[in-house]
């Protein structure tokens, strides 16, 4: 692929964002910040049982309460369709069953009913006064878990029979606790019926597949459907897919002709919106005594809804990971009563890279030997996996350099013999790896008479910094200063963009925002060729070219900015298309991306106190070109303190009997605060990847969050000698 | 929420009054005082708390913090705990209950919760808080499903079969190490009730949580001046760094006199239906050396009778630990 | 195209129970009638529109929605705007514009300390609010004050880049100025 012919001016700047300004004075608009006039507030009634019938409901009360304009139930409204999901279209659904599609409960907070009133105050206390009565079964809800059906994800050599044959085994469980996202933006839908169309504010990480959902469930044409989400206050997955909240707020707006606001509480984040599964995996190592891998078996298994079939790809990275001649990699599901889980931050290679990495540390442990070491030792040259060479993989590198930048050969490799302030130091590391990749993804570009230009896709901004990289790009391949670009996204009135997931946006943004900068050229080129008294009047249009936003003769003699050439043309504006495909999920690929990562923890112990906490982290990545260091880092240590939630504090918790998740509130379910963050000291190794485009850039959302878990508990086994298999972590495990 | 009258005390008598019309001032209570609003707003969100009628007390000037002319701390009912926390006499002489307050919640709580309505906190049972289970300490003989549910949190002292849940104050820890007494005015006058005395065990009806009757209003809590070269620390365990509820914490204040324990006092949280205090405890320290035994032998003490829950049985040796270590850090 | 479903809409019986009572709010008096039940939260989100103070967990939970009550920050989700008649407010609405920014909402923009933005207004009001309050002078010390802010992306490290910058500037502003400076 083509190397940027020009000097890097924009791009790998470290600068504010540019939609900074609105988001630290409260004017960045929400979906929840909408009010429209006329607007009404609705409150879902979750079912208070995990398995059953709905035998009756009773809304006498609640439907004549102040305020109250409608209490929906099944039957109040058409059913609405299923959903098939495929990627393609996209439509994708984690939860495919469309609200109120039959009396059956199958997981506690299944919607059942909806108030809808003219103030929250109101509708929350009709929707409190609404009498459900259940059928009530038991309903299974069981951590232990056993794979109902199991399938062959990877295999290579003959696994089983040389883990037989190793000088040195290890077999280990490992288990992690169901995560909730919760970002602090609870999932919101303002839905506007006007009678003919359907405009629904959303938090979305993905407006064009939920457009496509919400019109196909509803029954509605695609193009009487638009959402936007302008500022989406994160996601981390959760708001990847459509949940029912979506389609109950629209359907509440139909029937009653006013626009509907529906916010969910803070509870019902446990609920119906997704959730990373309970997972339990098995890792068997073999290996020679001088720690040379000859056997990997990686096998795991997930909980899934009872309709739908959630599968944590956790041996994503397994068969790339590690130089191995004998793998095996299986994957089961084990059905609950439980919602249907859904990706959360690096699904798979997160809770899988937990468990491997936890694993060859507990091996370098048996063989005398330092992790590093064993790591670099089965570093592969190739995607063994695959058979296909890595685009670009410089793990080495991120493990030397984090090693130094930490102080790793300073480590004395004892159990609980490091100390300092009469603390324990332990000190662990893990290694990381999260695919790259691109999606399909459309872009616009406006050029304009003033010099300013305004590119356009329907992707979003989930906090990563999409506003900024896409001014930052169009700036870089225009030669114009940042500021003078307009972005705008979140909006399924635009291209069609690519999701805010799988940290593919970035990478997916760089061919069609070129691609359409060179469409604008084009047509630039072709009114200039045929204009009169232009510089270029009857040229040839192959003998001119249009670079870094000016339109030049090939001969290099004459050029002209594209300002210049749209004011002598006297036309307002010229605009171009670009469409990229995507490489994600391809069958074949003759590369293998992965961006690669080496995270260096240190944790302190004070056994007299039971007091562990996280006190220095260091984390090298090899993430591509990175275009904004600034938002890249802030990426990484946000994962980084996502890892530290994962593994001490973070895991929901079902009541054996109700099925309910008893502790879904965020006092109860806890997540890092600032005081459990130490500083961090994050690095990246700058191999621009040009195999997945033109900036040689991936993306950074998920990479910093692989191998932090391991990296923590491997520290934790440094410190006290007690190996943490299950996440969170809890304390009295370590008296 | 269900609605509510809204109403603002013009002074006492008419809050007390108000307060009066209810059947109980326990669980369940028509009538609510409101002061910082950080228990009964979130209570009445959930529908654990239904009053027909919230008396605002805010403005009664029941928020002053000054040296009574006995020597005692006098602190106002309505004194917001950031201020307590942060007041120089608190600071100089009634260390671990500084240290307690900024130990609990945030800066933006505290700075709206009170004195009285830190005493009166509920637990953080999330049954309790559910209004979908059934609970006994909101209607009792309903049932207790964290007995066999999630109970990690949990009490472990002063429990009942029916019951197993904590009390969750900071604040009312240190309290209690200090010898806090609580000052209530009711209809038939005012009456002063030791915070050792304040609380009520759960047994058959944990609905009933303090000694407190219909309309008695809490006006203020005065401590005892500080003893003499006393020392004292606050010492909370919890899985996250700040902002959680303990699962174990202490408030320890020692006297030593020639090189021995003259005199000590100490109390536990999070671990009891109310916080924790017992005197033959402190009886064991009296006389001997601060060193590690003494302190274990305490706490041992402390401890005994413990009963443990299925997922709360590390408390006890927590509490242990917690408790000999508090003493250590503050004899050293 | 026809309506997918039959319109059965009923009349609302409103304004039952309300309280008349005057706020200010950033510098301005209001005066509305609201429904008792009616948080600081939801009068400043629903009624005034001032969309910059969030909810996050509706029970002190997360601090999203932190104003300030009289210059000191609480969470507005756990106040009952009825009984907060008198008192003065202040939201991130009051504290700067993007054209003129506060010190601290440059910092943050500067620090890039948030991702998202959602959490951001209550973390910008509670730093603003530690400015005048007896927090220590190390990052640890601003680590435990800012702690009843969660930020789900975890901009931890930012934050307390930006607050500290402040905080040695204000410092620096403080300091007697050098002879003939």
């Amino acid at each position: 692929m083509a190397q940027p012919q020009a000097a890097i001016t924009q791009i790998g700047q470290a600068r504010a964002r540019i939609d900074g300004p609105l988001k630290v004075t409260g004017t960045a608009r929400f979906t929840s910040d909408h009010n429209l006039p006329g607007m009404l507030y609705a409150v879902p009634v979750g079912a208070t049982i995990a398995k059953g019938r709905v035998t009756a409901i009773d809304i006498a009360r609640a439907r004549q309460m102040p305020g109250v304009r409608a209490i929906m139930k099944r039957g109040d409204f058409p059913p609405m369709s299923h959903i098939t999901p495929n990627f393609v279209e996209p439509l994708m659904a984690d939860e495919t069953r469309p609200p109120f599609d039959d009396d059956v409960i199958r997981y506690y907070g299944q919607y059942v009913a909806l108030a809808v009133a003219d103030t929250f105050e109101q509708a929350k206390a009709a929707a409190d006064a609404v009498t459900v009565s259940y059928a009530a079964e038991t309903p299974n809800v069981d951590p232990h878990l056993a794979a109902e059906n199991t399938k062959v994800v990877s295999e290579r050599g003959d696994a089983e029979k040389a883990y037989a044959g190793a000088a040195v085994t290890l077999d280990a469980q490992y288990a992690i606790a169901p995560e909730t996202h919760n970002p602090i933006e609870t999932h919101a839908t303002v839905a506007n019926w006007d009678g003919d169309e359907l405009t629904l504010y959303e938090t979305s990480q993905a407006v064009v597949n939920h457009r496509n959902v919400l019109a196909d469930m509803l029954g509605l044409p695609r193009h009487k459907v638009r959402v936007i989400a302008k500022f989406i206050g994160s996601g981390f997955g959760g708001k990847l897919w459509p949940w029912s909240q979506s389609p109950l707020a629209a359907a509440a707006s139909i029937k009653l002709g006013q626009p509907v606001k529906l916010v969910l509480s803070r509870p019902m984040m446990f609920h119906a919106v997704g959730h990373r599964p309970r997972i339990e995996q098995r890792v068997r190592l073999g290996a020679t005594r001088d720690g040379k891998l000859v056997s990997l078996q990686h096998d795991y298994v997930n909980t899934t809804s009872i309709l739908d079939d959630y599968e944590e790809n956790c041996g994503e990275a397994t068969p790339h990971m590690y130089s191995v001649p004998n793998l095996r990699v299986t994957s089961g599901l084990a059905k609950r009563n439980i919602g249907t889980p859904t990706s959360m931050r690096g699904p798979g290679a997160v809770p899988g890279l937990f468990a491997t990495e936890s694993a060859m540390d507990e091996l370098a442990v048996k063989l005398g030997m330092d992790p590093l070491q064993l790591h670099l030792l089965n570093e592969p040259r190739l995607d063994e996996g695959l058979g296909v060479p890595f685009s670009s993989r410089h793990l080495k590198e991120c493990l030397t350099l984090g090693a130094e930048k930490f102080g790793w050969s300073n480590r004395d490799p004892h159990v609980g013999a490091m100390k300092r302030d009469g603390m324990i130091l332990g000190w662990g590391m893990a290694a990381c790896s999260w695919l790259a990749a691109r999606l399909d993804c459309s872009v616009s570009v406006e050029l304009r008479q003033d010099g300013t230009a305004r590119v356009a896709s329907a992707s979003q901004d989930i906090g990563t910094g999409t506003y900024t990289v896409m001014a930052q790009m169009a700036a870089e391949m225009l030669g114009i200063a940042v500021e003078r670009v307009e972005v705008e996204i979140g909006d399924t009135k635009l291209p069609p963009g690519a999701v805010s997931g799988g940290s593919m946006l970035t990478a997916s943004l760089v061919a069609p925002t070129e691609e359409a900068i060179a469409a604008a050229g084009k047509a630039l080129i072709a009114r200039l060729v045929a204009g009169e008294n232009t510089p270029f009047s009857g040229a040839e249009p192959q003998t001119l070219a249009f670079k870094q936003g000016r339109i030049m003769a090939k001969d290099a003699q004459t050029s002209m900015p594209f300002a210049a050439a749209l004011q002598t043309l006297q036309i307002a504006s010229i605009s171009g298309q670009g469409t990229g495909q995507g490489t994600f999920g391809a069958q074949r690929p003759k590369l293998s991306s992965h961006s690669f990562g080496a995270h260096f923890v240190e944790v302190t112990w004070r056994p007299e106190i039971a007091r562990l906490r996280a006190s220095r982290v260091v984390s090298v990545f090899d993430a591509g070109r990175i275009l904004n260091p600034l938002a890249a880092r802030n990426q990484i240590e946000g994962a980084i303190v996502m890892g530290i939630g994962m593994a001490l504090l973070e895991g929901t918790e079902y009541d054996a009997a109700s099925g309910a998740p008893i502790n879904a509130n965020l006092a109860d379910y806890v997540v890092a605060t600032n005081a459990d963050v130490p500083a961090l000291d994050v690095h990246f190794v700058e191999y621009p990847d040009y195999n997945l485009n033109a900036l040689g850039a991936r993306g950074v959302g998920e990479i910093g969050l692989a191998g932090a878990a391991a990296a923590l508990t491997n520290a934790v086994y440094h410190a006290t000698g007690i190996r943490v298999r299950e996440l969170p972590l809890k304390l009295e495990d370590l008296l | 929420m269900q609605t509510f009258d809204l109403v603002r005390a013009s002074d006492r008598p008419a809050a007390i009054a108000a307060g009066a019309e209810s059947a109980t001032a326990q669980q369940g209570a028509s009538v609510r005082f409101l002061a910082g609003g950080t228990t009964l707003i979130d209570l009445m969100k959930l529908g654990v708390e239904r009053p027909e009628r919230v008396v605002d007390i805010n403005r009664l000037g029941l928020d002053e913090i000054r040296k009574a002319e006995n020597g005692d701390l006098f602190v106002g009912a309505t004194a917001r705990n950031s201020d307590l926390a942060h007041h120089p006499l608190v600071r100089a002489d009634y260390a671990a209950l500084s240290q307690a307050i900024l130990a609990g919640a945030s800066t933006q709580l505290r700075n709206a919760a009170t004195t009285a309505g830190n005493l009166l906190q509920r637990t953080r049972c999330m049954y309790f808080r559910d209004l979908a289970s059934a609970c006994n300490k909101r209607k009792p003989g309903s049932g207790c499903p964290a007995i066999a549910g999630a109970n990690r949190m949990l009490a472990i002292l002063g429990t009942s079969n029916a019951c197993i849940a904590n009390n969750p104050s900071d604040m009312a820890v240190a309290m209690l190490a200090y010898d806090a007494v609580v000052h209530v005015q009711g209809v038939a006058g005012g009456r002063q009730i030791p915070l050792a005395d304040f609380y009520v065990l759960p047994g058959q009806r944990p609905d009933i949580e303090t000694m407190l009757a219909p309309g008695e209003l809490i006006t203020h809590v005065t401590l005892p001046p500080p003893k003499t070269g006393e020392r004292s620390v606050y010492l909370k365990l919890r899985d996250r760094a700040s902002y959680e509820f303990a699962l174990v914490s202490t408030a320890v204040a020692v006297t030593l006199a020639d090189g021995k324990i003259a005199n000590a006092r100490f109390a536990l949280g999070g671990v009891g239906a109310r916080p924790w205090r017992v005197r033959k405890a402190e009886d064991v320290l009296r006389g001997s050396a601060p060193d590690e035994r003494a302190f274990r032998n305490a706490a041992d003490t402390c401890l005994d009778g413990a009963r443990p829950q299925s997922h709360n049985g590390f408390k006890i040796e927590l509490a242990k630990r917690c408790i000999v270590h508090a003493f250590k850090q503050v004899t050293s | 195209m026809t309506s997918l479903f039959d319109a059965a809409v009923t009349a609302s019986d409103a304004g039952e129970g309300r309280i008349a009572i005057k706020l200010r709010v950033n510098g301005q008096e209001r005066e509305v009638s609201i429904d008792p039940r009616m948080t600081l939260l939801d009068y400043l989100r629903d009624v005034l529109h001032l969309t910059g103070t969030k909810k996050g967990c509706d029970h002190g939970q997360c601090g999203a929605c932190t104003i300030h009550i009289n210059g000191r920050r609480m969470n507005s989700c756990l106040a009952l705007a009825a009984a907060h008649a008198g008192d003065e407010i202040t939201t991130i609405e009051g504290l700067g514009t993007p054209g003129r920014l506060h010190p601290m909402q440059a910092a943050f923009l500067e620090n890039d300390a948030y991702q998202c933005g959602y959490c951001t207004s209550g973390q910008i009001m509670s730093a603003v609010a530690l400015l005048s309050e007896p927090c220590g002078a190390s990052d640890d010390d601003v680590r435990e004050f800012m702690s009843g802010n969660i930020c789900r992306c975890g901009a931890y490290p930012n934050i307390i880049r930006a607050i500290q910058q402040v905080r040695r500037d204000q410092q620096k502003d403080a300091a007697p100025q050098p002879a003939g400076a």
